[in-house]
């Protein structure tokens, strides 16, 4: 009754609190992923930074261009790609989701809470990391005049949604089979290899690329950057735009169309 | 004679159950297999595309720069294949299932290691390893007999080093309950030398050869390979090899001095 005083959201914002004190109680894993995240990017920029030792331009791309790259695309990984849901098809399978069924609370709202705590975490490390790698690598950033901050907002929660959505729909497989990590796995490495991460995608050959844009890999992270680099064209910024849109509605259909089917599968024996 | 005979079996029969397990899980671990191979795929596409557009890499050309990959690759695969037991171990010791290894009477340490060879990598590792020779062959690189006998017996002492970061994940395990943390930390760490170590810069480097030797492991054995002058001596190479396992070992011992049951 207590609650009714205060605004609807609120149990939500106790949802991302909740979430933030287990994290902490397993301090050392999380200082040991935030150490794995900043070694992947330390890697990448000793790489390119080697490449550019004795030329000016690789792959269309001068140093600082490629340099503020990688500095751009470690941020947006922990912000759009990190994800609290890895155990969700876990959770399912168990029965355990059962007690989040029950609760008077939106699971997807709950869900989602969860997951911005988790990406609110991240966001804050990487900027501390991106300082700690700025004062060993002293890049100079390259940003183009032309200002596109609201598309580059709206594009990156876009993408948070779209990865959120995927993380949802991997977890749906908790419905019928405890191992979704086949297919995590899959969707990892070619998250990794076609969102952006380790290098542009337009250094890939064309025929890559083609196959690459018939997914929404290169919208989690690589749109977004080039856009702030000034390397898309205005008339390009529409398509992108709506082709992100479908990607979030088609995605959501279908794991509408998953989830109920799940729904109907659902037993929690023993819970 | 008759231990190796007996530790022989006992691998074989863990092995045997492990393709068990995946014939049960046929599709995840086609999923598996199927991400490794395009991981290693887009990863030569990458050095093929720098090959391309870049001459030099740092010391290096390009094609000794492929040779430091594939020796990786090659490694870390093995070491996979022989230690995937290492990655089951937390939850071995939070559910109590280690206070059955140390009641067998076969080595605690041994069964940690080697409980869960992982056949898809064992799978993974035979055309991959054709792969690389093939590719190796196609390179410009001077290889001569001296260097690729040499290169074997570094392989040799790098298989040692890893075995003795997997007992110091397992060590971890035993002190904080965590092994996940710790091996995903070697399998970054290890990474690093998918390029020549030598790039990267002090201290990191120095770490790389010295603290977490995976420049040890890889970098030393590709520039003997390859002819070149190596960045430390190959005495030093073999002196790290064997100092490493003594001490993991030693480590081992100590650490199951302080293990107590989690859970029963």
């Amino acid at each position: 009754m207590a609650m009714s005083k205060y605004p609807k959201l609120f149990k939500y914002i106790i949802v991302l609190q909740q979430y933030w004190q287990n994290l902490f109680v397993y301090r050392m894993s999380f200082v040991v992923w935030r150490l794995r995240q900043f070694l992947s990017s330390f890697t990448a920029l000793s790489v390119w930074s080697v490449v550019f030792a004795n030329q000016k331009t690789a792959f269309g791309y001068a140093q600082d261009e490629m340099i503020t790259y990688i500095f751009l695309v470690t941020v947006l990984y922990n912000i759009i790609l990190s994800s609290s849901l890895n155990a969700l098809s876990g959770e399912i399978y168990s029965g355990s989701m059962s007690t989040k069924l029950v609760k008077p609370i939106n699971v997807f709202l709950s869900l989602g809470f969860q997951d911005l705590a988790h990406k609110i975490l991240n966001f804050g490390f990487v900027i501390l990391e991106s300082l700690i790698l700025y004062f060993i690598f002293k890049p100079s950033f390259i940003f183009p005049n032309q200002s596109y901050e609201l598309i580059f907002i709206a594009w990156v929660a876009l993408a948070a949604l779209i990865c959120f959505i995927i993380n949802l729909l991997f977890g749906s497989i908790g419905f019928w089979s405890p191992d979704s990590w086949g297919p995590r796995f899959l969707f990892y490495i070619f998250l990794d290899f076609t969102a952006g991460k380790l290098y542009p995608l337009d250094i890939l050959p064309n025929i890559i690329q083609k196959i690459v844009y018939l997914t929404p890999f290169p919208y989690m992270s690589y749109v977004q950057i080039q856009l702030l680099l000034g390397r898309l064209q205005p008339n390009q910024i529409l398509p992108i735009t709506l082709t992100m849109l479908a990607w979030t509605v088609g995605l959501i259909l279908i794991f509408k169309l998953v989830w109920q089917k799940g729904l109907k599968n659902y037993t929690a024996m023993g819970q | 004679m008759k231990k190796i005979k007996t530790y022989f079996k006992v691998w074989r029969l863990n092995a045997s159950n492990t393709i068990q397990e995946l014939l049960v899980n046929r599709a995840t671990h086609l999923l598996f297999f199927m991400g490794k191979m395009i991981k290693l795929s887009m990863s030569l596409l990458f050095l093929f595309l720098i090959k391309e557009q870049v001459a030099q890499f740092a010391n290096y050309t390009t094609d000794q720069v492929i040779v430091f990959f594939l020796t990786y690759q090659f490694i870390d695969v093995l070491a996979q294949v022989f230690f995937r037991g290492v990655y089951l171990f937390r939850d071995r010791i939070i559910r109590g299932n280690f206070d059955f290894m140390l009641l067998r009477p076969i080595n605690p340490l041994f069964q940690a290691l080697t409980d869960h060879p992982d056949i898809n990598d064992t799978i993974f590792l035979i055309p991959t390893t054709i792969l690389s020779i093939y590719i190796a062959s196609t390179l410009n690189i001077h290889i001569t007999i001296n260097s690729l006998t040499l290169y074997f017996l570094l392989l040799i002492n790098a298989f040692l080093i890893a075995a003795a970061l997997h007992i110091l994940v397992l060590v971890a395990g035993i002190l904080t309950k965590d092994t996940e943390g710790f091996i995903w930390m070697y399998r970054d760490m290890i990474q690093f030398a998918r390029f020549p170590v030598t790039v990267y810069l002090e201290p990191l480097r120095s770490i790389l050869f010295f603290i977490i030797p995976v420049g040890m492991m890889i970098t030393i054995p590709s520039e003997v390979l390859l002819n070149l002058k190596p960045t430390y001596s190959i005495g030093v190479a073999f002196a790290i090899g064997l100092g490493s396992i003594i001490l993991s070992l030693r480590l081992w011992k100590w650490s199951l001095k302080k293990y107590s049951s989690a859970s029963s």
